[in-house]
């Protein structure tokens, strides 16, 4: 696992990106904290010796999918977010409720994480070079990973269907 | 020719009258009996229509006469009579010859004239252009705003009466620049401060003018945040300022422009920044002394200028050119034209993307016309070369070093040719070149005609029409040369059409260069050599010439025993090619809109006056 | 080797090879003005400093006229008044001149510089570079250049100037789109080598450059690269002629020039990952005998690479932002993953011996 500094430090930069993100008022802002927590994530994966999928999670993520984030944002116009003080009581309630829901989950799964083994696992030396992975992933886990392929090809035909203008003519 | 037309009607049978001019004016009076009259002035040709009569005599004139294309809109402020009087130079394009004149005059103090706006679309500018200089209101025009001046100016500055914060006196030279032998700047007679006077009880607050958004709302009223049905997708318009200060508006010019996304959805230009009132100090100079001031309008061909302006005077002075001073004539305008091109083509290059390097190649060679300029004239760019009834100098004996036709001999047959066949070979058909060009800012034939267009912009959209093959002037009917001509409107056949300009232009000169030889030694001006003020005939001229960028027309009149001219207008083909941008760049990119202005090659000292 | 050492080692070799590339920027933007000058028929800058020769006549002969050039550009961009804009995002305004440098200097730590150089290479390294022996080598340049466009995107946003916005907006689309082809195009070289380690790419050219078996993968590389790097003729973002500087219109001082810096040193750095995944990286003539050779047959390599970006730039017109999309999804991408799939079925079919008998034939 590396040096728990480290560890540390990159911990505290993750959770403190992800909270910005959260509680940031312009969408911009909120999209480049995203982008720092995926950065340092893909740190952690280095740490924990997948420096492929460390490689992968910063091109695919931070590079690609943020990129098209704020395109969308900035073709849009749509920096800045409604603000806090136009919450309504009934909205209150349900926030709070999230909030509690959120804080379990999070308690639960840290007691988890404690408890298990994990750190064990992730620190045993697993062969993590390309080659490896690639030849794990093609062939023991060849039938999910096309499962997973055709899925996401689905979902993409269903947003271009969806999204498509009905032409003159059709109803509406 | 004047006196021609003042005749006809009551002397020659109507079936026998060949020339088209004739023909429709008395079509016209026909049609119109009683409204429609011969212009009863001393040296005025053409009609006087009542301003009630206009739109239906322009209808007429368009669509029955053939007269389709409407050259020059302006004002003329006859302030010894009362009146205002808007003056439209019509011309036919399938028949060629001179204009059907119409002069509408209207009270001074409730100037109001139809607008022609709907009839032909290019007078737009034109009309803004006499609301702004003289405040004659165009009814029913669709957005009568001022264009040259700014927008919170106060009063006319053409009217007569009109005196500008400096004002010394109607004519020059000033006597009061050198009172008692010593020289007076003009501001020490007005000190700053002096100069104004504001009406009475007003105080400037600053926000008086707000030029700006009434700007904005006039491009984007009814488009900010409309829903785009299409897309059902609520998308966020903006509106974008390209100028004045911008690397690619050739000059202090501006583009209010609304954008969704990357396309253009309207587009205004605003201009003016370089508004100097020409046509003003046109008035006060003598109409020697302002031969240098249109050097000074298309500063990239400033013989053509010249040329344009001593036609019209030279009407009015009944001056009869030498030989050898036509020759030159021709030579150097063609000349000029090979260089305006050159630097056009190269910057719409530039305005491509290719950075600079076609234009710095073609560069080498306008630098070579420019040496021969530069020994000829004396100045390189602002030649004021031309004079009344000639040219000022006759060619020098060496270029360069060189005998002086050996290095043309050169220019025309080496160094030309072959920089416009290396030009063609590099760009024609690069296939970025074409897909940027291919289809951008297309304006079909008749648009082109509606909206007034001149010169290269007008034959790319497959109109035949160049001034000097339907009114020839000079030697130009001696010569022999084609008109090119290309059907698509599109930016990439105005670059053709500039290309082909080029090999014609070198044709021509070819055609030339010898009679220069045979006139060795001939008087290239009539008369004296001397250039004393001299005063012609009372009455109006229209001089026009086939300037680089369209047609460039000057429209002079003169009083009795008057030394300067009464009106002087410009017909500024960058100016009146301006009024088809918006509509060209509707629908196209953002890149394309620099393109597009780059392929009608304006010149901002032309466009503000 | 410890952790620690290895960290010492990449500090020391990567300040050393940054602060070389650095100065190489400075004189990267000298090459291109001298020989954008020189294809304009035009002189360049000659005034900053030269080598005076006794000349002909009494008169002194100027060698290497504007070599200083760089030294006065930066004295120049540091001494100017730096303002940030009213109403500007001060925070990301500021940190995106940083976020385009980072990248461009962070792509140079897996380029192979040379071949193996006893003493200045690890025991267990078969070549010399800052952090050598990365097996996802490949896949770390493809992510830095990814992100590498956020200063670009930031810089724009950031300026709140609708010129920037518009330049920001295209950087971004225009860098998804040519990712896909720049990276299918690189995997090639990688399926070739059969490892992403840029050093074994490297020494698997060893009998011929991979450019001759895979011309259309070496050309779909520079392509997108040319477009990943923003330069002429997809120089949208910051086409003079439509948003007179694009991104970075409302910067000046040295933050102008951190733009300025992350490009070339970008253009430097992909020219050196072209010349290494197509045209032999470091490899040349006695390459094995003499190991430094290695350094200058890159330097040649990344020299022609350059020379070729400033050629295209004063040669080209500028394509349209709609041009420009439709050239990166409807051409190149087909064109890159055809020839990918064409690659990879070859690969297996030679692995399963299908080419053996006619192998065998011409007697290999």
């Amino acid at each position: 696992m590396g040096n728990p500094i480290i560890f540390l430090l990159l911990a505290i930069v993750a959770i403190g990106a992800a909270v910005g993100m959260l509680t940031s008022h312009n969408a911009v802002h909120s999209a480049l904290y995203l982008v720092l927590n995926f950065v340092t994530i893909g740190v952690f994966y280095i740490t924990l010796n997948a420096p492929f999928i460390a490689m992968v999670q910063i091109t695919v993520y931070a590079g690609a999918i943020m990129v098209l984030f704020l395109f969308v944002i900035m073709l849009l116009g749509a920096e800045q977010l409604r603000g806090v003080t136009d919450v309504k009581g009934g909205e209150r309630v349900h926030r709070a409720v999230a909030g509690l829901l959120a804080a379990v989950l999070l308690l639960a799964s840290a007691l988890l994480l404690f408890q298990s083994d994990a750190p064990e696992i992730a620190a045993a030396a697993i062969d993590t070079s390309p080659t490896a992975l690639g030849l794990r992933l093609f062939a023991g886990y060849v039938f999910p990973f096309e499962v997973t392929g055709v899925l996401l090809l689905a979902a993409m035909i269903g947003v271009f269907v969806f999204s498509k203008t009905k032409k003159r003519g059709q109803d509406a | 020719m004047s006196e021609a037309i003042l005749e006809a009607p009551g002397s020659g049978a109507p079936e026998t009258l060949a020339n088209p001019v004739e023909q429709a004016i008395s079509a016209l009076k026909e049609r119109f009996p009683e409204a429609v009259v011969d212009d009863p002035r001393d040296g005025y040709s053409g009609l006087v229509v009542p301003a009630d009569k206009l739109t239906e005599v322009a209808l007429a004139l368009r669509d029955d006469l053939g007269f389709d294309y409407l050259s020059s809109v302006t004002g003329v402020d006859l302030i010894e009579d009362g009146k205002l009087e808007a003056v439209y130079h019509t011309y036919s394009i399938d028949k060629g010859g001179s204009a059907v004149v119409l002069h509408v005059q209207v009270d001074r103090d409730n100037p109001v004239i139809p607008s022609l706006v709907p009839v032909w679309p290019g007078a737009d500018f034109q009309e803004r252009e006499a609301w702004d200089l003289l405040g004659i209101q165009f009814d029913g025009h669709p957005d009568l705003r001022r264009i040259l001046t700014w927008d919170g100016f106060h009063g006319h500055p053409l009217r007569k009466d009109w005196k500008e914060p400096f004002y010394e006196e109607d004519t020059k030279p000033f006597g009061s620049r050198w009172p008692a032998g010593g020289v007076l700047r003009a501001e020490e007679l007005n000190p700053y401060g002096q100069n104004v006077q504001y009406p009475a009880g007003w105080v400037p607050t600053g926000d008086e003018y707000d030029v700006e958004t009434e700007m904005y709302a006039i491009t984007g009223a009814d488009l900010a945040y409309s829903i785009d049905a299409s897309q059902q997708m609520k998308t966020d318009k903006i509106t974008v300022n390209l100028g004045p200060q911008h690397p690619s508006t050739h000059g202090v010019f501006r583009m209010v422009v609304q954008l969704d996304g990357e396309t253009v959805v309207d587009l205004k230009p605003v201009m003016g920044y370089l508004h100097r009132n020409h046509e003003k100090i046109g008035e006060r100079n003598t109409f020697l002394g302002n031969i240098p001031y249109t050097d000074r309008l298309d500063y990239l061909s400033p013989i053509s200028n010249n040329l344009g302006y001593v036609l019209a005077v030279e009407k009015l002075l009944g001056s009869v050119v030498p030989e050898r001073a036509e020759w030159i004539r021709i030579l150097t305008v063609e000349l000029t034209r090979i260089a305006n091109h050159l630097w056009a083509i190269g910057f719409l290059l530039n305005d491509l993307g290719a950075l600079q390097t076609p234009m710095l190649y073609f560069y080498i060679e306008r630098e070579l016309i420019l040496d021969f300029f530069e020994a000829l004239t004396g100045a390189r760019m602002m030649n004021n070369y031309m004079r009344f009834g000639g040219v000022a100098y006759d060619l020098p004996d060496e270029i360069r070093g060189q005998a002086t036709m050996e290095f043309l001999n050169e220019l025309v047959h080496e160094r030309l040719p072959r920089a416009i066949e290396q030009g063609d070979n590099l760009m024609t058909h690069n296939e970025i070149v074409r897909a940027r060009s291919i289809g951008v800012g297309v304006l079909t034939r008749k648009e082109s005609i509606a909206y007034s267009m001149a010169g290269p912009m007008l034959r790319a959209s497959g109109v035949n029409y160049d001034v000097r093959k339907a009114e020839p002037y000079s030697y130009y009917e001696q010569l022999d040369f084609d008109i090119p001509v290309y059907y698509n409107g599109d930016v990439y056949d105005r670059y053709k059409v500039r290309m082909d300009e080029l090999q014609q232009s070198l044709r021509i000169v070819r055609q030339v260069l010898p009679h220069l030889q045979a006139t060795e030694g001939a008087p290239i001006i009539d008369g004296k050599p001397s250039y004393a003020i001299r005063t012609p005939q009372p009455g109006e001229a229209y001089g026009r010439v086939e300037n680089p960028k369209g047609e460039l027309g000057f429209y002079v009149t003169a009083k009795r025993r008057s030394s300067s001219p009464e009106r002087y207008h410009v017909r500024a083909p960058s100016f009146i090619n301006l009024t088809s941008l918006g509509k060209m760049c509707q629908g196209h990119k953002v890149a394309d809109i620099v393109v597009i202005l780059g392929s009608i090659d304006i010149v901002l000292g032309e466009v503000d006056r | 080797m410890t952790f620690g050492q290895i960290a010492l080692w990449g500090l020391v070799v990567g300040f050393v090879m940054s602060m070389v590339i650095i100065t190489g920027f400075a004189y990267t933007t000298l090459l291109e003005r001298k020989v954008l000058a020189r294809m304009q028929a035009r002189v360049g800058p000659n005034r900053a400093g030269y080598i005076p020769l006794p000349g002909r006549g009494g008169q002194e002969k100027k060698l290497l006229a504007g070599f200083l050039q760089p030294a006065a550009d930066a004295v120049k961009l540091f001494f100017k008044e730096d303002p940030t804009p009213g109403k500007a995002d001060k925070v990301v305004y500021n940190i995106a001149p940083m976020l385009a440098v980072i990248p461009a200097i962070l792509i140079l730590a897996v380029i192979p510089w040379a071949g193996k150089i006893p003493g200045l290479v690890p025991e267990q390294y078969s070549y010399f570079a800052i952090v050598p022996g990365l097996n996802v080598a490949v896949l770390f340049v493809l992510a830095v250049t990814s992100i590498s466009v956020y200063g670009v995107v930031l810089a724009g946003w950031a300026s709140n100037s609708k010129y920037a916005v518009l330049g920001g907006i295209r950087a971004s689309a225009q860098m998804i789109s040519y990712e896909l082809a720049m990276s299918l195009s690189v995997l090639v070289p990688v399926m070739i080598a059969n490892s992403m380690d840029l050093g074994v790419i490297v020494e698997a050219q060893r009998g011929g450059w991979i450019v001759f078996l895979q011309p259309v993968a070496a050309v779909i590389f520079c392509i997108a690269a040319l477009a990943e790097l923003q330069r002429a003729p997809f120089d949208l973002l910051e086409a003079e002629q439509e948003l007179s500087a694009g991104f970075n219109v409302e910067y000046a001082g040295m933050r102008f020039g951190m733009f300025f810096m992350a490009e070339y040193m970008k253009m430097v750095s992909l020219s050196a990952i072209a010349a290494t995944l197509f045209f032999g990286g470091y490899r040349g003539p006695f390459v094995d005998q003499v190991p430094v050779l290695g350094f200058v047959y890159l330097f040649v390599k990344i020299f022609i690479g350059l020379f070729l970006m400033i050629w295209i730039r004063a040669t080209f017109p500028r394509l349209r932002y709609d041009q420009l999309m439709l050239f990166g999804w409807k051409r190149l991408l087909p064109i890159s993953v055809i020839n990918f799939m064409i690659v990879a079925v070859f690969i297996v079919l030679a692995q399963e011996g299908v080419f053996a008998p006619i192998t065998r034939l011409f007697g290999f």
